[in-house]
């Protein structure tokens, strides 16, 4: 056997043998971990009153979205869309941030299942198998968050989040539209799970409930595993600062309903 | 063994990203001043709510009421230094074992990938800068600065550093350092007792998630006998599914293996 053949089988069977294996592992990891979260989340709709009237627990005033700040960060800047603001919002106190987590796991979910349907239409050229995959994945992580934040607004009799009801959603599916090529997408999701996780660093800080903070605590890591692995994928170093930011915090005053 | 590399554009990234690290790092001194000015602050209240405690109390009840209100308070308080502490031992112990690998000639040296010998480099850079945060942090609320490795975790690596056979061992060993240290942080955000702090934690925890990401897809990536594909830019037509998706395991991010506050404490 020649080197190159020895090569193709090995790089094959990583394809075949141990995608099955790291899938199910994938399965396994987040059986075992769902339940910690479960917890959290509980703990969190647990003191579902205090979160209604929760009016000022933001020393940056990060809930109440003085300094007419609409949006921090550079999706803010990016963004085209028109800023209705949050006035006579449903959500308030710390449930304002759970509905902004989830309208932001909604648009991460939007913009990954758009590149699929994009791609599978041929519009971004071919898609290396490492890429479906990633984006496979991830989709599966923003909606298993999505579900959880939503949970904890249908124990707090609120309306759950569908779609991504946010001042800089029309920006961003523009830009999707745009995109010509898998790097475009990548650029996209890249700013995406940047500023999630800034969102998240930001909501540790600033959210009152224990239940909450811990339940941004165990989702922010994973956004910026997601980063990472998309620097990666666009030949930019993947671990650019010693420090997460929340320079590109979205800031609630975004979330539109 | 031949790996590919695009030499120019990896130092033009190293340099951007040195560029990244100091715009991060003002803002990171900015921001752990304010950390501590909180933390302090909180201190400071604690102790006020202290002697307020122990005189509403009166001098007959002052002796087992006073601990009793006193208790929570400066257990709060001390906690934030014992996990500081901790935190910084965790760092340190992360700076050796990077320091150790690189000594080895398939990682820091002429056999070594240069993706990955820059990338451990860099790596060890980033935990010098957690340790040197965490510790001042420790040292602004009046504890004493780690300066040792982690007393758990020291013993396994020190063991466990003679048995290494090859990159794939390293590199398993990061992913467990890396790991230990993403899931004390996102712990210990529920445990100290200031916003700022829990900032603190979760700013570096989603870091070391990031080098575990990286991490677990390498290790995928020379367990699967393919080597030449850890390259920046990655050919990416090239890459096997499961490099995409290996580098994030869990939805939301573990704490089992969170090292308790008290672990790494100086004594």
């Amino acid at each position: 056997m020649t080197g190159r053949h020895a090569r193709t089988r090995q790089q094959m069977a990583i394809t075949e043998r141990e995608l099955t294996a790291m899938t199910g592992e994938l399965d396994m990891l987040h059986k075992e971990t769902f339940p910690s979260v479960a917890k959290s989340l509980d703990e969190f709709t647990a003191n579902l009153s205090h979160l209604r009237t929760s009016r000022h627990t933001a020393r940056r005033s990060f809930l109440a979205g003085v300094g007419g700040a609409v949006v921090v960060g550079t999706i803010a800047a990016c963004s085209s869309s028109s800023a209705t603001g949050s006035g006579g919002t449903n959500y308030t106190g710390d449930l304002k941030v759970v509905a902004l987590a989830a309208a932001l796991e909604n648009l991460a979910v939007t913009a990954y299942a758009g590149a699929l349907t994009m791609a599978g239409q041929g519009k971004l050229g071919k898609v290396p198998p490492s890429i479906a995959a990633f984006v496979k994945t991830a989709m599966g992580q923003h909606k298993d968050h999505s579900a959880a934040w939503n949970g904890v607004l249908k124990q707090a009799k609120l309306k759950p989040i569908t779609g991504a009801p946010l001042t800089i959603t029309a920006g961003e599916v523009a830009k999707l539209h745009k995109a010509k090529s898998v790097a475009d997408v990548a650029k996209l999701a890249l700013s995406l799970e940047n500023a999630a996780a800034s969102t998240y660093t930001f909501a540790t800080e600033n959210v009152s409930s224990a239940g909450g903070i811990m339940t941004a605590a165990t989702i922010q890591p994973v956004e910026t595993m997601h980063a990472a692995i998309l620097s990666f994928v666009l030949g930019e170093y993947p671990v650019p600062t010693a420090f997460i930011g929340t320079g590109a915090a979205v800031h609630p005053a975004a979330l539109t309903v | 063994m031949h790996f590919s590399i695009d030499d120019r554009h990896f130092r033009g990234l190293m340099t951007e990203s040195d560029d990244l690290q100091s715009d991060a790092m003002r803002a990171a001194t900015a921001d752990l001043g304010a950390y501590v000015d909180a933390a302090t602050e909180s201190r400071y209240e604690e102790r006020r709510e202290l002697r307020y405690g122990g005189a509403l109390l009166g001098a007959g009840a002052l002796g087992l009421g006073a601990l009793a209100f006193a208790n929570p308070a400066m257990a709060a308080s001390s906690k934030n230094v014992m996990a500081l502490q901790t935190a910084a031992s965790i760092e340190n112990l992360a700076v050796l074992a990077y320091q150790t690998a690189l000594t080895l000639p398939y990682i820091g040296g002429s056999s070594a990938n240069e993706v990955v010998k820059a990338f451990c480099t860099k790596t060890m850079a980033q935990h010098k800068e957690h340790g040197k945060a965490f510790n001042a942090a420790a040292k602004k609320l009046g504890g004493k600065v780690q300066t040792k490795p982690n007393p758990k975790y020291t013993p396994i690596v020190t063991a466990a550093v003679p048995k290494i056979k090859g990159p794939l061992d390293v590199v398993g060993l990061a992913i467990t350092l890396e790991d230990v240290a993403a899931q004390t942080y996102v712990n210990n955000v529920g445990l100290v007792s200031t916003p700022d702090l829990r900032a603190l934690f979760a700013s570096v925890a989603g870091v070391e998630s990031q080098h575990k990401a990286i991490l677990l897809a390498v290790h995928a990536l020379l367990k699967g006998g393919a080597p030449q594909l850890i390259a920046l830019p990655p050919k990416a037509a090239k890459l096997p599914a499961a490099a995409g998706s290996v580098g994030f395991p869990n939805a939301f991010y573990p704490t089992k293996l969170a090292s308790p506050a008290a672990e790494g404490a100086v004594k």
